[in-house]
């Protein structure tokens, strides 16, 4: 894979919703089910992987993977990415 | 759901599964003896049901760390029966005794009965010699706006998940490596899942073909689809990073993906769910046995 991080989990979503175009930051990827519970672990561990932030699978606040504006705030915010 | 009632043979089984649940019952507090600890130069897991076994991975696994890494994956795999108990207990609840469940709710009464043991003895063990119950992200799955769908799907999602775990309590109960404790807790779940199983591939099977009457070829795609991603799902939970970090190995994340890569997994993937692939497919359900890579 390659992009940036946040790229990278994009293309991670609309390789699996070909019917997709394109998703706007602030689209919420939970509600209109991008992302459901069968795709979400997954998911969470790209983010994990691609941040290189050890996530607690039993902890986490599930509003922070809503978009992918807040993904980016909350994991990639480092500026360095 | 007209026609449950109508159908002989349903109505028949039900009443030949409640009979050996009666007759079968026991008392699972006093059922196992539990020593105050298991053995840590042991196995707690079959070998090839661990999720190293076959890759190149495991070859870098000495003797110790494989006895080490088989403990925490058969929490886990104890603790998935403990979450997948909660949410299908919580699914039968909710159809008890409710329009269009009235010929099945006898028998509900003991699978939540025998589920709420099932549940207790795994968290028993999880507990006891884990110190732990693993556990994940509780994200709520949105339900089929169609309720004959959203009752066709829960019931199947319930029997993938039931035949997933009796190919491994099956392999494990007959697996004479293990400590006794660990065969018999797979034993006695084999023994009462046999029922389940027997019940939700007859009530999976008549609730699909009451609704391909009038669905369409996408419908049954979009289920296909679904059901599928299930069943990938459910046996990328045997992969779980914090049983790799609980095991003491370096990049837990690194390490669970180079096993997912590991080719050798695909067979042994496919060994756990070949039979029901086999009733899937049977029962016109599936229309191949192709599974997505997640
Ligand atoms: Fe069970
Ligand atoms: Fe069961």
């Amino acid at each position: 894979m390659s992009g940036s991080a946040p790229e990278q989990l994009k293309k991670w979503i609309l390789d699996r919703h070909p019917e997709v175009p394109d998703i706007e930051p602030d689209f919420d990827l939970l509600e209109n089910r991008l992302i459901d519970s069968l795709a979400f672990v997954e998911f969470m561990l790209l983010v994990s992987r691609l941040s290189g932030e050890d996530i607690d699978m039993e902890d986490i606040d599930i509003d922070d993977f809503r978009t992918l504006h807040r993904i980016e705030e909350r994991y990639f915010r480092a500026g360095v990415l | 759901m007209p026609g449950l009632e109508q159908d002989k043979r349903f109505v028949e089984i039900l009443q030949r599964l409640v009979d050996k649940s009666v007759d079968g019952y026991y008392n699972p507090y006093r059922e196992f003896t539990w020593p105050d600890s298991l053995p840590d130069d042991r196995m707690w897991m079959s070998e090839d049901l661990t999720s190293t076994y076959g890759t190149e991975v495991e070859a870098e696994l000495s003797p110790a760390e494989r006895c080490r890494l088989s403990r925490w994956e058969s929490i886990n795999f104890y603790s998935m029966n403990v979450e997948g108990i909660r949410e299908l207990i919580i699914e039968v609840m909710r159809r008890i005794h409710s329009r269009g469940f009235e010929v099945p709710s006898d028998f509900f009464h003991h699978f939540i009965g025998e589920e709420n043991e099932h549940m207790w003895f795994f968290a028993e063990f999880c507990l006891r010699y884990g110190g732990k119950i693993y556990s994940g992200p509780k994200l709520n799955s949105i339900g089929h706006k169609d309720p004959r769908v959203e009752n066709f799907l829960v019931f199947s999602k319930i029997l993938l998940f039931e035949e997933i775990v009796d190919y491994y309590n099956m392999r494990m109960a007959a697996d004479d490596t293990l400590h006794e404790t660990i065969r018999k807790v797979n034993r006695v779940h084999h023994e009462d899942e046999s029922r389940h199983i027997a019940f939700g591939r007859e009530l999976v099977g008549l609730l699909y073909s009451q609704l391909a009457v009038d669905a369409s070829a996408e419908q049954r795609r979009d289920i296909e689809e679904y059901l599928k991603r299930y069943i990938v799902f459910s046996l990328r939970s045997f992969y779980n990073p914090q049983v790799y970090r609980d095991a003491g190995i370096n990049d837990p994340l690194g390490f669970r993906e180079r096993l997912l890569a590991d080719p050798a997994r695909r067979d042994a993937e496919r060994k756990s769910v070949r039979k029901p692939m086999a009733f899937m497919l049977k029962a016109g359900i599936f229309a191949d046995d192709l599974l997505p890579t997640a």
